[in-house]
């Protein structure tokens, strides 16, 4: 016959709309995973350390932790974005039995990638003893897989064993440090942690094992991820650079400790920063489980719908949805988080009596808990983008807020010490500003995204 | 350059072999005095690969991916995009329900005002996806979205490719099926000036018909809704799909100085789908009579059957197979042999090969695969034609200049070979039997009496050579299409809907 006549038996299989993106959403809880366990061991490493060890000696630890929770977590980012998008799809397809061969390929690039990068940092830049050096590559090239394997046990969701694996690790830590710092003073310190560490990575890979119990095979075939979805490489590392700019800004500040180890901190800075991020905590959880109920299932509904031959104005009503389910979930989150924020900037002084904080920190800290309440609002923006694979957009915003975070900070930075931690609470609002914006631009929009823009079968 | 003709071809020549391709490969090289275009819509993501060697008065081969429209760098404003869709939305609407060229103007006007654009404003823009869901509230508006999305973009992205492509210069335009090819056809009227010429071999609709019948994923929820009454006033996905088929037909039509089909039969549809019958024409394929004519005749023998033709199902074998019961029957030392590739549809002919075991057959029914048809067609009696589908099947014609009379199932044109068309004079007589459909005792008592009774036998020998030798000869085919080109082009430029609109009146 004349005529084209396989049109319409193509038409047919052309109905892979529907999100697979509900699985990349998890990637964005990995974005915050680090933060609190960073800034939690910190915390409680230097408390239990501090009972065994001078004050020299602890903040000499403190120092290299930093330095390695920092730069691990940038370094790192582009092996477990992008591990976390291909173990993301694996989940979708129900495909997991390459993952323990993903969990060995993604290792082995972390101590491949890693393991030069710190050595070049810690032999060539920092000034410190070869000793101190050894132990802290070891401890960074561990930290590193720490931020690989929370990927895996993300996707597990079985956040009891988790904290197991961390107390336990911590735990260990706690026990051997109280030997090694009279043997070996800071690198005894340090080496207990990493034990610890290695305890927790050992506790963490037997629960992944635990939960994919296959054999090991094709352990790069994630490799091929890194060209597909270099936008994903690419935002990790800027997301997490983005975290931490200011800090470094700040590290080369003149009230800095400028130390010989050429390793600054600025501890007034650090301290009061890390302690605005606890403001967050509990109104994150409270969220990213109104996130899993409301809004996913509004989105489900949306695409599950257009599968099942829903009529346009169907479509429409399950749209307007999921708008009301963001627009309530964002002012539930407001007023919890404004709250929470609120007495976290009222009771300042009381928290920093009660924990024997520097009170210079004082300023700082406020605008670092105003900040961290807009970043955290951002992060929920962040979170309902990722869900709609705006990969795109993502980098874009997260670029953003580097650039700005890295200007502001730099800006404060020169009028002196009374506007330090102006520029990170800038940034943070102005990204704020930009990625609410957009996002309600895109999903006023949701359908033509969904039907043309993202639909991989147009074109 | 301007050439004399540009053929219109939809999916088939010079990249797909086929019935269709071979014609127009024929086409082209019987005109050797007239050079030609060939303007090819081919699907989305085609892989180009010739099919046959085209001849050298072929000077120019245009090829279109259908909607598959290029994407341009054009700085059309948000504001000028969505009023191209409020202008638009109105005579795409119309297209389907009441297409007129007066519409079909307007569009290509509206889309050439724009200037260079292509899918990311008229299929990919947000605008577009507005437009897209405005005329699926204005007509379909409880049907899958999803299902309408798709049917959307297929048929508009095919009527958007066919508007915005580059016309090919030419003195007439000659379209080889309607659909996108036929509103193709109509759009180059429009814009050209210059006279259309329409050949069909199937009816376009009545393919399409089937083929949108028989896809499934168009089910809808309404479909499953046994409230008749509902069902009946709502029109569904699958209209959308054949009303705009049966519009750009329509169109077609309208501007075609004559539409050819093969066969009387065809003219039917075509009327119903709206052309006018005062301009319908047939012209039937022919065969090289000379050349078959001389192939000598068996002389005794045992009596023998052929069947030519694709061992697959649509040829319905196994009618024959059951009928070769009943011939062996009554004609113990009759033979069947059946002629053709058997590798196209393995299965099939292995329950062929089982069906003759089963009836004892295997002395009678011979399979003897592909065979040069000229040396085979002098060595058997009677040839058998049991297909479910067929146009206008060259194999009587063949077999019936060599003086082979036919059986044949009542399809296509086979009626009309066997018996003669309505209007033959002086009227030659049957050339053979035409059966119903897959009925193996007509197809049986068919074989047993022109094997059997020698004197009509031979009267239907002498009919359809005579018929052959009379109305389907190739060079009537050639010289009828010669003498169809001359008038074109001798025809002066002329204003498309001014002449439309004046033969309106005789089409009502």
């Amino acid at each position: 016959m004349a005529g084209i006549g396989f049109v319409l038996r193509k038409l047919s299989k052309r109905d892979d709309l529907s999100g697979l993106f509900q699985a990349y959403a998890y990637s964005a809880l990995i974005s915050t995973g680090p933060w609190m366990f960073t800034i939690i061991s910190l915390g409680s490493i230097s408390y239990l350390a501090g009972k065994f060890t001078t004050v020299e000696t602890l903040s000499e630890f403190r120092r290299v932790i930093i330095y390695n929770f920092s730069f691990s977590l940038v370094f790192s980012a582009p092996v477990f974005m992008v591990v976390t998008r291909y173990l993301a799809d694996a989940i979708y397809r129900k495909d997991v039995e390459g993952t323990p061969g993903l969990l060995i390929g993604g290792t082995a690039l972390i101590i491949g990638t890693q393991l030069p990068l710190a050595s070049a940092f810690y032999f060539f830049y920092a000034q410190i003893s070869t000793g101190l050096a050894l132990a802290a590559i070891v401890n960074f090239i561990l930290i590193s897989e720490i931020w690989l394997l929370s990927v895996f046990v993300t996707a597990i969701k079985d956040y009891k064993s988790v904290l197991l694996a961390f107390g336990t690790g911590m735990g260990f830590s706690a026990l051997t440090s109280a030997f090694l710092v009279d043997l070996f003073d800071l690198i005894g310190i340090l080496s207990a942690f990493s034990l610890g560490l290695c305890l927790t990575v050992a506790l963490l890979v037997a629960r992944v094992l635990a939960e994919y119990p296959y054999r090991f095979k094709e352990p790069f075939a994630f490799m091929g991820y890194f060209k597909k979805y270099w936008e994903v490489a690419l935002s990790g590392v800027t997301y997490n650079s983005a975290s931490w700019v200011d800090k470094w800004i700040m590290w080369q500040a003149p009230e800095s400790d400028h130390s010989p180890t050429h390793l600054f901190l600025y501890p007034n800075y650090d301290s009061a920063m890390f302690l605005a991020y606890l403001s967050i905590v509990p109104s994150m959880a409270m969220f990213i489980m109104s996130v899993e109920t409301n809004f996913f299932e509004a989105y489900l509904k949306f695409y599950r719908d257009i599968q099942h031959k829903a009529s346009l104005s169907e479509i429409k009503e399950n749209h307007e949805n999921i708008l009301l389910s963001i627009l309530r979930s964002s002012r539930n989150f407001l007023v919890v988080q404004g709250a929470i924020s609120l007495i976290f900037i009222l009771m300042a002084s009381k928290f920093f009596t009660a924990f024997g904080v520097n009170y210079m920190q004082i300023s700082i800290y406020r605008f670092g808990v105003l900040g961290s309440f807009f970043q955290v609002m951002t992060l929920f923006i962040n979170i309902i983008l990722s869900y709609f694979d705006c990969r795109r957009a993502y980098m874009g915003l997260q670029g953003l807020f580097l650039l700005s975070n890295a200007a502001f900070t730099f800006i404060s930075f020169s009028y002196g010490f009374k506007y330090y931690g102006v520029g990170y609470y800038l940034a943070c609002v102005l990204t704020f500003v930009v990625s609410s914006l957009y996002m309600f631009h895109y999903i006023k929009r949701l359908p033509f995204h969904t039907f043309i823009s993202t639909n991989a079968s147009v074109g | 350059m301007t050439t004399d003709v540009c053929l219109v071809l939809e999916g088939t020549y010079p990249y797909v072999s086929g019935g269709v391709s071979s014609w127009t490969h024929d086409l082209i090289k019987e005109q050797p005095h007239l050079t030609f275009t060939l303007f090819c819509l081919v699907p989305p993501g085609f892989k180009t690969k010739m099919a046959y060697e085209v001849p050298g008065n072929v000077k120019e081969i245009v090829r279109v991916e259908l909607q598959k429209l290029p994407k341009r760098l054009s700085k059309v404003g948000e504001k000028r995009k969505q009023k191209l869709m409020q202008d638009l939305i109105g005579p795409l609407l119309k297209l389907q329900t009441d297409p007129s060229l007066e519409d079909l103007e307007y569009l290509v006007t509206l889309l050439k005002e724009v200037g260079e654009i292509g899918r990311e404003v008229l299929t990919d823009s947000p605008e577009a996806f507005d437009l897209l869901c405005q005329m699926y509230e204005k007509t379909l508006n409880t049907s899958s979205f999803l299902d309408y999305f798709w049917s959307w973009r297929s048929l508009l992205g095919g009527l958007f490719s066919v508007l915005v492509c580059p016309l090919p210069r030419s003195r007439c335009y000659h379209a080889l099926c309607t659909g996108y090819a036929g509103l193709f056809l109509a759009r180059a009227s429009l814009e050209s000036g210059r006279p259309c010429l329409l050949t069909e071999h199937g009816i376009y609709t009545n393919e399409r018909r089937i083929e949108i019948g028989t896809a499934e994923w168009l089910d809808d929820r309404q479909s499953l809704n046994l409230n008749v009454d509902q069902r009946a006033v709502r029109k569904s996905l699958r209209d959308f799909w054949i009303e705009s088929f049966i519009g750009y037909s329509k169109l077609a039509y309208q501007v075609a100085e004559s539409s050819i089909t093969l066969y009387e039969g065809n003219k039917e549809l075509q009327i119903e789908d709206g052309a006018d019958p005062q301009r319908l024409k047939v012209i039937p394929n022919g065969i090289d009579y000379e050349a078959y004519s001389r192939i000598p005749r068996k002389q005794g023998g045992r009596p023998t059957v052929g069947f030519l033709g694709r061992v697959v199902p649509i040829k319905d074998l196994k009618t024959l197979i059951r009928a070769c019961s009943f011939l062996k029957a009554a004609v113990p030392e009759a033979l069947v042999w059946i002629m053709g590739p058997t590798e196209e549809d393995e299965a099939y002919f292995e329950e062929c090969k089982e069906l003759v075991a089963h009836g004892g057959l295997e002395e009678t029914v011979l399979f003897l695969g592909k065979v040069n048809i000229k040396e085979y067609l002098g060595k058997f009696d009677l040839l058998v034609l049991t297909s479910l589908s067929e146009a206008q099947p060259l194999v009587i014609l063949e077999a019936g200049a060599v003086g082979v009379p036919s059986i044949a199932t009542d399809v296509g044109s086979c009626s009309e070979l066997l018996y003669g068309r309505p209007d033959e004079d002086p009227q030659l007589g049957p050339g053979g039997i035409v059966c119903p459909l897959a009925s193996p005792s007509a197809i049986g008592e068919a074989m047993i009496k022109l094997l059997g009774e020698k004197e009509l036998y031979e009267q239907c020998s002498r009919a359809i050579k005579a018929r052959v030798d009379r109305y389907y000869r190739k060079e009537l085919q050639n010289q009828a299409y010669r003498q169809m080109y001359d008038e074109l082009l001798a025809m002066p430029d002329v204003d498309t809907l001014a002449r439309v609109g004046a033969r309106l009146p005789s089409e009502i």
